[in-house]
Order: C-alpha cells, then structure tokens, then sequence
C-alpha cells in the first residue's frame, strides 16, 4: 500500500513564529503554509473551508499565553478552537485534526517539524472522508 | 382584459406552517388573488402537476416554493417548476437553507430508516417491511419515489432568483415580498427579501447588554428562569442572535425565549455557525485550559445548535461517516 501522509493546513501568527527566518525557504518545506497576523485573526470559516476542500488537518501556530500582540488574540482564538473542535466531532471529524499551540519561534525552524508531528499523529485517522457533491448541483443565482 | 401574471405556490419537504403564513397575511391575500392567478396551489386548491406541465415554459411569473429537497418527487417539481417559471422565490427556512429537516444530515439514510420502521418504540413491524423506490407484484410495478441520502436546500437542485428566510417567514415581510413582485420593484437576483442587518442590532434587549459579555457557564433554557428583559447571552443562555439575520420580528424574544436561527446567516456570511463559534468563545470568560473544557462541554449538540436551520448550507453540509 501506498504510504499515506496526510494533507495539512499550518495557520501560523507572525509575531510568533518565523518571522526572523527565511519564509520563502520555510514555505517550501511546508505545504500550505499561511503566516498570519495574529492566530486571534483566523475566521473559522476558514478552518472549516480547509476541511472540506480535502484538508487533513489544521495546525495553529499563535504566540505564547499572554504575549500576544493585540493583547489576548491567541487566547481568543484557543477558545474558538476548543469550540470548533467539538463541532467538527458532530460533522464526524475527529478532534484532533484541529490543534493549537501556544509558543514562539522566531526563526521557523520548528514549524515544519511541529507539522510533521502532527502528520504523524492523525496519519492513522487516515483521511478525512469526502462528501458526495451532486454532480447536477445547480450554481447559485 | 390584459392577463393576469401567474402564481404557483408549492411545498417540498415542508411542514405546511410555510403555506400557512401566506393566509395569514389576513385580507391582504384578497387583493393578491385579485392581481395575479394561482395556478397551482396544493395545500389550498385542487390544480394538478399535469396543469403546469402543459404550460409553456417561463408562463409562470412567479413560483413560491417552500420546503426543501429529500427525495426524487421534490426534485421533479422543483425542476418542472423552475422550467415553468420566470422567477422562483426559495420560501421559508427549509427551501432556503434545508431547515430542521436538515438536521437529518447527521444520519445515514439507512439509520433513517431503521429506526422508522424497526427500531422506534412505537413500530409494530413483524414482517420488517420498509418502503422500496420500486416493487413488481403479479406482473405490474408500483414506484415510490426515491428517499435521497441527504437534505438539500432548494438552490443546491435549481437556481433559485430571491430567498425569503423565516420559519415560517413573518406575514409582513410576505407581503413586501409579494408586492415587490407585483410592482416589479424587485432588488437584484440572489437576494434575500429581507433586512441584512444581525438579530442583536434590532433586538429590544440589546440595550441590557454589557459592553464586554462574559460567561462562567452556559445554561439550556429550560434549566433556569430567564429573566424577561435581559439579553440571554448575558445571562450565559445560548442565543443565535449574533450569527442570525433580523427581519422575523423577534418573535422568539418577546415570548422570552432565544433566537434559534431560523433566518439563516447575516448577509455576506457563509456559515453562521462558524460565525457564532467565534462570537460564543470571546464570551467565554475563563482563564485556565481545563475550565474553558468545562464551559465548552456544557454546549449540548453543537451542530445541531449551531445549524438547526442550516446544516444542509453550511460549508461541511453533512456528517461523514
């Protein structure tokens, strides 16, 4: 069998996490990287939009409790996340696909080892499973 | 005498209470049925589908569907209706966003069924007999129609020109939406005939709401005495009224109990779920990991309070299994 890697979607704040480092080098390690500011930012339609169009997993790298920069934005978004994840466990995805941590490294150079790690985690999941569209489905007006 | 424009009102999916707003806009509907013809009308009159099918296409001006999309028969009269129509309005939340019925998106079709007809307390059903899309006795065929796998909404089967959410939408806003039509002064295809702004912004409680909301815990309405007059989320009771489009009148409100969402989302929100997630978790006032758990665990069946109008438009649509 072909090995299985999952598809992983990493959200990582930039006042936190590679901002010292080379992005563009960093991005080529890691696919579908997206460096925001603030993890407070990120809209859980966008989580749940990665999820449908064949996302695996999403990963939410914000900055250490207390050290945000807009003051609470990474806590803000915890909640959110503990939130959506029992959600998603309603939509019959497991909860941990979605994860956030709460750390810092200037340089990046633990990003693509954190995605790795969480590749492996929910690589025995296997993938998420995929909803029939309707192939006659009517486009919105 | 010039023609008069032709109206067809039918259900899918439905309850019923969709059609049953449209009489209670009272002696107003008077005035309607002087200005158009209803043409096909199922809950109220006795025209046939072979009616509209022997209609040109486009004949009729306006379509009225409420209801959503569970099985073949829906779909066909969505389709026959949409061929034979100029304009279709999506009525109510069920045609709009799938509503309740939606719900049934969490369950398989063969869940649906095994409880309906083998496993629900009050089946008697020795011979374990279940309804077949197609079944041949002494030579002839009987068919059924075909009970799909999930909901949909209607403008996931047709396109559909306007949406007037609500369940059932409120007589006032009927009747704007019928007079638009009337006078042709309708706002561009795709909307939704109704205001765009949040519930919260015409809510009566709003002003008892504290500037910074914050909740130790969450309460179901059931389990307390909501105060008449105080915003539900300050009292830590689950209110939709954040994510939920207004228009409906506070209904719920003013009869002290909170939005449920039957509007669906505020305009230019695609999931309003998602859009509450973000709302309820800045409420939640907690410091330590375990505590917010605790808060968050207190939420009963999120999807279907999150999506109790709308699950079958929400951007994961249905459970996986």
């Amino acid at each position: 069998m072909k090995h299985y890697e999952p598809k992983l979607v990493c959200f990582s704040c930039k006042f936190g996490w590679g901002y010292l480092g080379d992005e563009i080098a960093l991005s080529r390690q890691i696919k579908n990287w997206l460096p925001i500011i603030c993890s407070g930012k990120i809209d859980m339609t966008h989580v749940l939009n990665a999820f449908k169009n064949g996302a695996d997993g999403v990963l939410i790298l914000g900055c250490p409790e207390g050290d945000c920069h807009f003051q609470d934005g990474n806590f803000e978004a915890k909640k959110r996340v503990y939130l959506l994840q029992k959600v998603l466990e309603s939509y019959g995805i497991e909860k941990e696909r979605l994860r956030i941590e709460l750390s810092l490294d200037p340089e990046g150079k633990s990003i693509p080892q954190l995605v790795k790690r969480m590749s492996d985690s929910i690589a025995p999941l296997g993938p998420v499973k995929r909803v029939k569209e309707r192939a006659d489905a009517a486009p919105v007006v | 005498m010039a023609e008069k424009p032709k109206v067809a009102i039918c259900w899918l999916g439905g309850c019923g209470g969709c059609d049953e707003t449209i009489v209670d806009i009272n002696e107003a509907i008077l005035r309607v049925v002087d200005a158009v013809d209803i043409v096909l009308w199922p809950v109220a009159l006795d025209f046939k589908y072979a009616h509209v099918e022997a209609m040109k296409d486009g004949e009729i001006a306006l379509s009225i569907i409420n209801g959503n999309v569970r099985n073949s028969d829906h779909e066909e009269v969505a389709k026959l209706l949409r061929k034979k129509s100029q304009l279709v309005l999506a009525f109510g939340a069920c045609a709009c966003f799938g509503g309740t019925p939606g719900l049934a998106n969490l369950r398989t079709k063969e869940d649906i069924f095994g409880w309906v007809y083998r496993d629900a307390p009050t089946v008697v059903n020795p011979k374990g007999n279940a309804p077949q899309a197609k079944y041949s006795m002494n030579g002839k065929t009987l068919t059924l129609p075909e009970f799909y796998e999930q909901v949909y909404a209607l403008n996931q089967v047709i396109p559909v020109d306007y949406y007037l959410p609500g369940c059932p939408p409120p007589p006032d806003l009927v009747m704007n939406a019928l007079t638009a039509v009337l006078e042709d002064k309708l706002p561009p295809r795709g909307s939704t005939l109704a205001p765009h702004k949040a519930l919260c912004d015409t809510c009566p409680r709003n002003n008892t709401k504290p500037s910074r909301i914050a909740i130790k815990d969450i309460k179901r309405i059931h389990e307390v005495e909501a105060e008449a007059n105080t915003c539900f989320l300050a009292q830590g009771i689950l209110c939709l009224g954040p994510a939920t489009r207004t228009g409906c009148g506070e209904a719920c409100i003013n009869i002290n109990i909170p939005c449920r969402g039957c509007f669906g989302p505020v305009e230019g929100v695609e999931d309003s779920g998602a859009k509450f997630v973000s709302a309820l978790a800045s409420m939640i006032d907690a410091e330590d990991d375990s505590e917010i758990r605790r808060i968050v665990n207190k939420v009963d069946d999120e999807v279907g309070y999150l999506y109790r109008f709308s699950l079958p438009v929400s951007i994961l649509k249905r459970k996986r299994f």
